[in-house]
């Protein structure tokens, strides 16, 4: 374990170990010894254990940040469990560039991202924490907003895996697709450009070109037809922004092998600096047989409005 | 000298072991489990909007008639969501009409399971041949009749033969004729030649036909290609037609 100082400008914060952790929870470990010697500081005296070191106070918020962390909490997630594996159900291949298979995200629902993979809140600039309170108060004021999900439109790479429905990735020397349960989605991910260069129109799951770095398969998703809402409350990604996937597969021989999906989210509309999440996706060969979805017999209703009873989101 | 053959031996037979232990570990699960590969991408070598019976008309009864009849009164009149919510909400178009499409579409066969992958607004239908239980509904979500239904397969030498139950009543065979819940969908699909394929569909529904008649659907193996983004809601709300013209 290690302590990590992060002072760089404008938002992070001291992150504690473990230990420093439980001391603060703990309330009373937090005694230090000041520099020089002498007693050590009374219990209660507030603040974060020094641990003897001399640290600079952290920065003041930034707009941004105060903006965010006024916002109501999100909801909290859920998963639907899945039975352990059968000892005879089939495995993956060992080819670590096979990723074919079917795959169910295993975390609960992230309904916002709040947190990058380090714990290290997601870096917004005032534009970006704009869009994401407008988002999460419309929702609170009962006027959310028209999003791709809510109007039966691919909602974009990061949601469409999200999810908590399975999907199956198909490879083929052209290209890898994955092919989801919910909103019957697919996201094609180009191997050979030569063979499938952009499409004349963009595309709600933009345009993703896909390479192998060793075992990791490497896709960069851009040139959305839209802004995107990365996850339900709308954290927000401009239609000019990009998101770099780093997909791999992990056996750790535990019969439980997983998919795991880096994003770095890259948008310097709406954020200081790109940040990444990790997502993991059990091998479930047992749910390939999906449940249709077929969000297209309420949403085209033409007898109710098309926007689904949700309002415009303003343009920025 | 022996021993040395005797070693060299043993060290090809360990490589050839293990090529072949590699090249099973490797196999795809669709050449472990289906005797025959349907896979690739596939159209209709004559697109069309109604399934026609192999011989004679379709089969009314009394009921199916009457239906038939107020479906093309409806159709006049361009009342279509009154009876077909495909062309008024591009709700998904269910089985046997995904088979009529004009685009084209994909087969994949993995674990036993069949998906077909159209790219007429990525519409999604599976056959289960694996012969696996099926997986746990904590939704009750299979109670709910749906426009693909549950469609349970098995090969009968290189022929897949899919029953599909279930259906919602929501559905058109084609753009006219309608069914009932009680409908069972029986579909024979095979390999003519490696670029053709052939889809023998047998409609059984008592309530709407005096008896099951037949109708055969005929594909052409087409080049691989990634499907472009197909939204059908998008042509709607631009009043553009649900099925593009061909």
């Amino acid at each position: 374990m290690k302590t990590e100082l992060l002072w760089k400008s404008g938002f992070e914060r001291v992150i504690l170990t473990g230990v420093a952790a439980l001391a603060l929870a703990a309330g009373g470990v937090g005694a230090q010894a000041p520099p020089n010697g002498g007693p050590p500081a009374a219990k209660g005296a507030g603040g974060p254990p020094t641990f003897g070191l001399d640290l600079p106070p952290p920065p003041p918020m930034t707009p941004a940040e105060k903006l965010v962390i006024g916002l109501p909490a999100p909801m909290p997630g859920a998963i639907f469990p899945t039975a352990p594996l059968a000892a005879d159900a089939p495995m993956p291949t060992a080819d670590p560039r096979d990723l074919e298979g079917t795959w169910y995200h295993n975390q609960a629902l992230a309904f916002r991202m709040q947190r990058d993979m380090y714990g290290v809140p997601v870096p917004y600039n005032l534009d970006g924490a704009k869009v994401l309170a407008r988002r999460v108060n419309s929702l609170k004021d009962g006027a959310p907003y028209i999003n791709a999900s809510a109007i039966c439109r691919p909602p974009g790479p990061q949601w469409q895996h999200d999810l908590n429905m399975p999907f199956q990735i198909f490879q083929s020397p052209d290209a890898i697709e994955f092919v989801f349960e919910e909103y019957h989605g697919r996201w094609n991910v180009i191997m050979d450009p030569a063979k499938a260069s952009p499409p004349r129109s963009k595309e709600y799951m933009g345009y993703s070109a896909g390479h192998w770095d060793g075992s990791t398969l490497v896709v960069e998703s851009s040139n959305f037809k839209q802004a995107l809402w990365l996850d339900v409350d709308g954290t927000p990604l401009s239609a000019n922004g990009k998101l770099i996937q780093r997909i791999r597969k992990i056996d750790n021989g535990d019969h439980a092998p997983f998919l795991e999906i880096m994003t770095t989210v890259v948008d310097p509309s709406y954020y200081t600096r790109p940040w990444t999440v990790v997502r993991t996706f059990g091998w479930q060969p047992g749910l390939t047989v999906f449940s249709e979805y077929n969000c297209e017999e309420q949403i085209g209703d033409p007898s109710v409005h098309a926007d689904a009873g949700l309002v415009p989101e303003p343009k920025d | 000298m022996d021993m040395m053959k005797s070693h060299r031996h043993q060290r090809i037979g360990t490589l050839v072991a293990a090529a072949l232990v590699a090249a099973g570990i490797l196999a795809s699960a669709a050449a472990q489990s289906a005797p025959s590969n349907l896979e690739g991408v596939w159209k209709i070598v004559a697109p069309t909007k109604t399934l026609k019976p192999i011989s004679g008309s379709v089969p009314f009864t009394p009921q199916g008639r009457k239906q038939y009849e107020e479906n093309k009164r409806l159709q006049a009149k361009g009342a279509y969501d009154d009876y077909d919510i495909t062309l008024s909400r591009c709700n998904n178009p269910g089985v046997p009409r995904l088979m009529m499409t004009p685009e084209r579409f994909k087969i994949w066969q993995r674990f036993g399971v069949v998906t077909f992958d159209f790219e007429w607004n990525r519409a999604l239908r599976q056959i289960d041949a694996s012969g696996q239980p099926p997986r746990e509904d904590m939704l009750g979500r299979g109670l709910v009749p749906t426009m693909t239904g549950t469609s349970k397969g098995h090969w009968e030498g290189d022929t897949l033969v899919a029953e599909t139950t279930n259906l919602s009543d929501r559905t058109l065979l084609d753009d006219l004729v309608a069914h009932t819940q009680d409908i069972k969908v029986i579909e024979h699909l095979r390999l003519l030649d490696p670029d053709t394929l052939e889809d023998r569909i047998t409609i059984d529904d008592p309530a709407y036909f005096q008896r099951p008649w037949d109708a055969v659907l005929t594909y052409r193996r087409q080049p691989a290609a990634v499907f472009p983004e197909d939204v059908c809601l998008d042509r709607l709300e631009a009043h553009q037609p649900v099925f593009p013209p061909r």
